[in-house]
């Protein structure tokens, strides 16, 4: 493992000089949340890579609310553009994981995803202060980066530590070398310190774990215990614009002058109408139905298939909620 | 305190796509146009759609999704031989896209998309007796099977088809049966709920026909389509005699969008019905908290 240090006055300069390859969004803290801006030359900016997950998901990124898919009769569909994601959170990436799963695994691939993916490098920043609504570390993610990016970095005294992960990683970093150096003994000291203390926290906010059995214990559990869970629900799906793995969808087609858009949307099993049939029989009209179900492909169904939750702990669910429901208390209590 | 293992490899399931060669360039949501050759209305809100040509190549039991431009997609299993020149469907009026189709006439285009699922295990069945029920408009996606079936009838040891209407005119492919009939080797009994003066056959719902069944139920596959609560009770009864559960496919219904394992419309329990159906066995969905909606 190779690390490398962006020294504090050169990360303007960096993003400056990625900025000519493509868009580049950075974090900003504004009103105690965290967002994610495009660079702009003209634009006083200040990157702040030490917060937590931005407020709003980033699976537009990849994954646009509103995606025309295909045209009829003869196809076509517009070109991704190449972008830099820099200072998302780990959490984040374990909504890509989820994505990648679904829409690049699983054949066949998802051509519009895939595109975008390829086009987007990845730079993700550690969390050296996890929040209370932060639970990464019960669903199997680090407070940083391990994979899934292509350079994860550190904020540390000093500047930026950061840390390669892929091909791509390290043609960027070979390209912008002047603004590197390589890391000394003190930087990774102090990054092992910050990631301690963040892994710390994390288990001072969350003292219990998730039963090994999760998924089973939310089966079992049946309508009955989320009739309690969902009590305090009022439906208005913000968990589900707020989450970051979540990956529903519906094909709609629309007409545009002699030819039809195919257009996806996010949809969510959350939904009355989701399951729907044909002549307007529908098997999970009720809440409590499709609050477990949500759970269940979370924390079952997907960990099942691909060996890992569909849900990474990042609580913007728990955030967003008109009722404060926290799905950390409903799944402790299992 | 780690509850499962951080599973981080996803630039490891990039790269695995792009040496595996996974093509970007077919565009699974993009739909084939073809026009429609023929409409067969069946019954009063029933019809078959005979498109111009066959757009893929399928078999019995996979699906498609079939498109009216502008307005739409829904799935629907293919009637006709997957051996035939002309891909059919035989499609029930019973809402939006539907509709819409049976505003459509002669000449008119259409998009379709697929296959998509499992076809039935024809391999399987080989040497056996198949005993087929079907229920309305199930007999749909029933007569592809018995088309593919009736193209090596050799291979098996005998058909049987059961099929419910609810009055003589709602039988779907009355134009057909008499034919089928005469066949060798294939035996059909038919049923209404309401007969009329002219009918001849049995009066009573579908389970009716099942109250004998010919069949050795230790090793035979019985085939079900028809409306949730025909495959509620078929299925209740063909458990009851003794077919074994991995024996006895049901197609089932769900609400569909993408058709490819990726939108999760259609998940019912933990089987995507697009992917892992849409004929699953009594032995996969016995579990599942009321699987017949
Ligand atoms: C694998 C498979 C094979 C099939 N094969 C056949 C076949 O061979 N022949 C046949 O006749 N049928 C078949 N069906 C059933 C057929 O797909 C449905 O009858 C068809 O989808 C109905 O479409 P519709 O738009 O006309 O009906 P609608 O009742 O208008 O709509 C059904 C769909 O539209 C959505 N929808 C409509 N209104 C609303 C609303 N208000 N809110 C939210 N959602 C709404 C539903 O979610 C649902 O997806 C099959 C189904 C499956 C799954
Ligand atoms: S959930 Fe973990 S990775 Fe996400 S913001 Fe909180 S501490 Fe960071
Ligand atoms: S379910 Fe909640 S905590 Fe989990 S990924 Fe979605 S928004 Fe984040
Ligand atoms: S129809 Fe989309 S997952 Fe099955």
């Amino acid at each position: 493992m190779k690390l490398y240090l962006l020294p504090s006055d050169s990360i303007k300069s960096f993003i400056k000089e990625l900025a000519e390859d493509g868009s580049v969004f950075y974090p900003v803290f504004e009103d105690d949340k965290t967002h994610l801006v495009k660079f702009a030359e003209d634009k006083d900016f200040e990157p702040d890579f030490e917060k937590i997950r931005t407020a709003e998901n980033i699976k537009h990124f990849f994954f646009p609310s509103r995606d025309v898919v295909a045209k009829f009769p003869k196809d076509s569909r517009p070109k991704a553009e190449k972008q830099y994601l820099f200072g998302i959170k780990s959490c984040d990436l374990r909504g890509i994981d989820v994505y990648d799963r679904v829409f690049i695994k699983n054949e066949p691939v998802d051509p519009m995803y895939q595109e975008r993916r390829e086009k987007t490098i990845i730079i993700s920043a550690d969390c050296p202060e996890p929040a209370d609504c932060c639970f990464c570390n019960l669903v199997g993610v680090s407070p940083y980066g391990e994979g899934t990016c292509d350079i994860n970095v550190t904020k540390i005294s000093a500047g930026l530590l950061c840390e390669v992960f892929t091909k791509r990683g390290e043609q960027i970093l070979s390209k912008h070398q002047d603004l590197f150096k390589e890391a000394g003994k003190d930087n990774i000291k102090e990054r092992e310190k910050i990631r301690k203390d963040a892994l710390k926290r994390l288990g001072k906010i969350n003292e219990k774990s998730f039963k090994e059995d999760i998924g089973e214990r939310i089966e079992k559990a049946g309508k009955k215990t989320m009739q309690d869970a969902q009590k305090d629900c009022v439906e208005c799906f913000a968990c589900l614009h707020a989450c970051p793995t979540c990956y529903c969808f519906l094909l709609s087609d629309y007409k545009k002058g002699k030819d039809v858009e195919r257009v996806r949307t996010w949809d969510a099993c959350y939904y009355a109408a989701y399951a729907r049939v044909g002549g307007g029989a529908n098997p999970r009209s009720d809440l409590k139905d499709r609050f477990w179900n949500r759970l269940l492909c979370k924390f079952d169904y997907f960990n099942e298939y691909e060996g890992f939750f569909a849900c990474s702990g990042c609580g913007r669910c728990y955030r967003g909620c008109s009722g404060k429901i926290d799905i950390r208390e409903i799944l402790w209590k299992l | 305190m780690e509850t499962v293992n951080p599973v981080r490899n996803s630039n490891k399931v990039l790269d695995q796509n792009q040496k595996t060669g996974f093509s970007n360039e077919v565009n699974p949501y993009y739909s084939i146009p073809i026009k429609i050759k023929k409409i067969i209305p069946e019954t009063s809100n029933i019809t078959t759609f005979i498109l111009e040509g066959m757009p893929m190549k399928f078999e019995a039991g996979q699906f498609a999704e079939l498109t009216v431009p502008g307005v739409g997609e829904a799935p629907f299993t293919p009637s006709s031989s997957p051996y035939a020149k002309d891909m059919e469907f035989t499609i029930m009026q019973v809402g939006r896209v539907t509709s819409a189709l049976f505003e459509l006439k002669q000449g008119d285009l259409v998009g379709v998309r697929g296959p998509f699922g499992k076809p039935y295990p024809l391999d399987d069945f080989k040497g056996k007796e198949i005993y087929i029920v079907g229920g309305g408009v199930g007999f749909a996606p029933l007569r592809s099977l018995f088309l593919a079936l009736l193209h090596n009838i050799k291979k098996y040891k005998k058909i049987y088809i059961r099929y419910g209407a609810r009055t003589p005119d709602d039988i779907v492919y009355r134009r057909l049966i008499p034919d089928w009939q005469k066949i060798n080797g294939v035996d059909i009994h038919l049923t209404v709920d309401v007969g009329d003066e002219s009918w001849q056959h049995t009066v009573g719902v579908v389970t009716v026909l099942l109250d004998e069944i010919p069949v050795n139920v230790k090793n035979s596959p019985t085939i079900v389509c028809g409306p949730p609560i025909m495959l509620k009770f078929v299925t209740q009864r063909l458990v009851e005699v003794g077919f074994e559960h991995k024996n006895i496919y049901l197609s089932m219904e769900s609400n569909m969008s993408c058709g490819i394992g990726k939108c999760n419309h259609c998940r019912v329990g933990k089987f995507y019905v697009c992917k892992d159906g849409p004929v699953l066995t009594w032995d996969d969905v016995k579990g599942i908290e009321e699987p017949f909606l």
